[in-house]
């Protein structure tokens, strides 16, 4: 799973988001460090779409527009509960082999 | 909320295939717009009635554009079509670069004589080898070799990022090679480098942009095989060619290219003919993609050999000879937009 994806499935993981609200929940969570252009997530969206992970959820009118809402599907829960699972198995053999761990027991 | 920022997103949407515009079309220029306001009233004002995309926006909507035109897994049937047929395209020519470099190889070890059961070569081939002319282009050209090499195997296994960054390295000093030769030695004419340059060069690293997350893996062994293959049944005629000083009947690469995409269409039209080879129409849409331009490179060499009645004569006859093989697979490519399937997507390529 590529590092977008991850973070969009992530910011989906507790409500319905809308586009923009997608970008700004990626930002927040990446601290700032992913900041997606509309182009590249409409490519991330698309390909979860077509992957069964996300699906629409509602659309809400938001200043004359229409705000399009996605959640996550069954499959995208397992999917991201997997990578989570996954990455933090990774991090703790980083924090291990940096010599953090027994620091952060101690601390 | 309308203004010269929406008009300009919008155009910029354009870009996109026409399927995927009317799926998505407002939902992105909703999130666009919303992603442009800072909520200072004035400001925002101002942003959406002068302000323009960036060009990062730009960027991520074309890289978007390409994925979408050359697709892969889950794309419709013309895309797909499109996206294996430049694939296999892209991989075609960097291996006609690979098994050139290949002989290269060979050709250098032969002649440092570290391939001890063969006689030396003879001295006259030897004269362009260490940079006689005083420059460094030859020592350039073998390390350009040896990179095709590499963007080849990394194309075929994968590493698409490694490929598309070194292939970027690799067409840089031939660039640099030609706008040398035309301020340096303010030479009339170079509409056959150039053109070589650019459809055999250069274009087949943007065309790399065709190698994305959701292109099907490459056949590793066929393709794998065919660089001994294409080492054996064209490098070795060619060095032998020249070592028996026969090299006139070896033709310039440009002639050389349009003889070789002509064989490939005879022999690919037997495959169209059974139906049994797996998406032919993709390689024949690939052949007609190589046909066209390995036609246009021989063309503009043409018109420089002009004074040559010789050349021209043969310059035409490679032309003819591929167009009329080419028109064999012509009608499969045309119909290949409509016959050949994507596989669907799986979770697991996540």
């Amino acid at each position: 799973m590529s590092g977008q994806a991850f973070f969009v499935l992530t910011a989906l993981a507790d409500r319905p988001l809308h586009g923009y609200g997608i970008v700004g929940e990626v930002a927040e969570l990446s601290r700032g460090r992913v900041k997606l252009k509309i182009g590249s997530l409409y490519g991330v969206l698309d390909r979860l779409a077509a992957e069964g992970l996300i699906e629409p959820d509602r659309e809400e009118a938001h200043e004359g527009r229409l705000r399009r809402y996605y959640r996550l599907t069954r499959d995208g829960r397992l999917a991201l509960a997997e990578e989570a699972e996954l990455r933090a198995a990774t991090a703790r053999v980083v924090r291990v082999r940096l010599g953090l761990a027994g620091e952060e027991a101690a601390g | 909320m309308s203004g010269d920022l929406e008009r300009r997103y919008r155009r910029v949407l354009r870009l996109l295939p026409g399927y995927y515009r009317r799926q998505w079309e407002e939902d992105m220029v909703t999130a666009f717009l919303e992603s442009s306001l800072t909520g200072d009233p004035e400001e925002d004002e101002f942003a959406i009635e002068y302000g323009r995309p960036s060009w990062a926006e730009v960027a991520s909507v074309a890289g978007l554009a390409a994925r979408l035109y050359l697709g892969g897994v889950g794309a419709p049937r013309r895309y797909f079509a499109w996206g294996q047929a430049v694939r296999h395209a892209v991989l075609a020519v960097i291996l006609g670069h690979a098994v050139l470099a290949l002989g290269g190889c060979v050709y250098l070890a032969w002649a440092h004589h570290l391939i001890g059961w063969l006689p030396a070569p003879p001295a006259r081939l030897l004269l362009g080898l260490s940079g006689a002319d005083g420059t460094v282009w030859p020592a350039v050209w073998y390390a350009i070799g040896y990179a095709y090499i590499v963007i080849y195997v990394a194309l075929i296994l994968g590493y698409y990022r490694t490929a598309q960054i070194t292939a970027v390295l690799a067409v840089t000093p031939d660039l640099v090679y030609l706008l040398q030769q035309q301020l340096t030695y303010h030479q009339p004419s170079q509409s056959g480098p150039w053109a070589g340059f650019i459809l055999f060069d250069l274009a087949p690293v943007l065309a790399m942009a065709a190698f994305h997350r959701d292109a099907p893996p490459v056949g590793r062994r066929p393709w794998l095989l065919a660089l001994p293959a294409g080492f054996v049944l064209l490098a070795v005629p060619m060095l032998a060619a020249q070592v028996t000083g026969h090299a006139s009947w070896v033709p310039g690469y440009s002639g050389l290219a349009c003889i070789l995409v002509a064989i490939a269409c005879l022999v690919h039209v037997p495959r169209i003919r059974s139906g049994k080879a797996m998406h032919s129409g993709a390689w024949s849409l690939s052949l007609t993609l190589l046909a066209i331009v390995a036609g246009v490179v021989r063309f503009a060499w043409l018109v420089e050999q002009l004074h040559d009645p010789k050349l021209v004569t043969e310059g035409w006859t490679e032309l003819v000879v591929m167009t009329v093989a080419v028109m064999l697979v012509a009608p499969d490519a045309v119909r290949a937009q409509a016959t050949v399937c994507a596989p669907p997507p799986s979770p697991a390529r996540q």
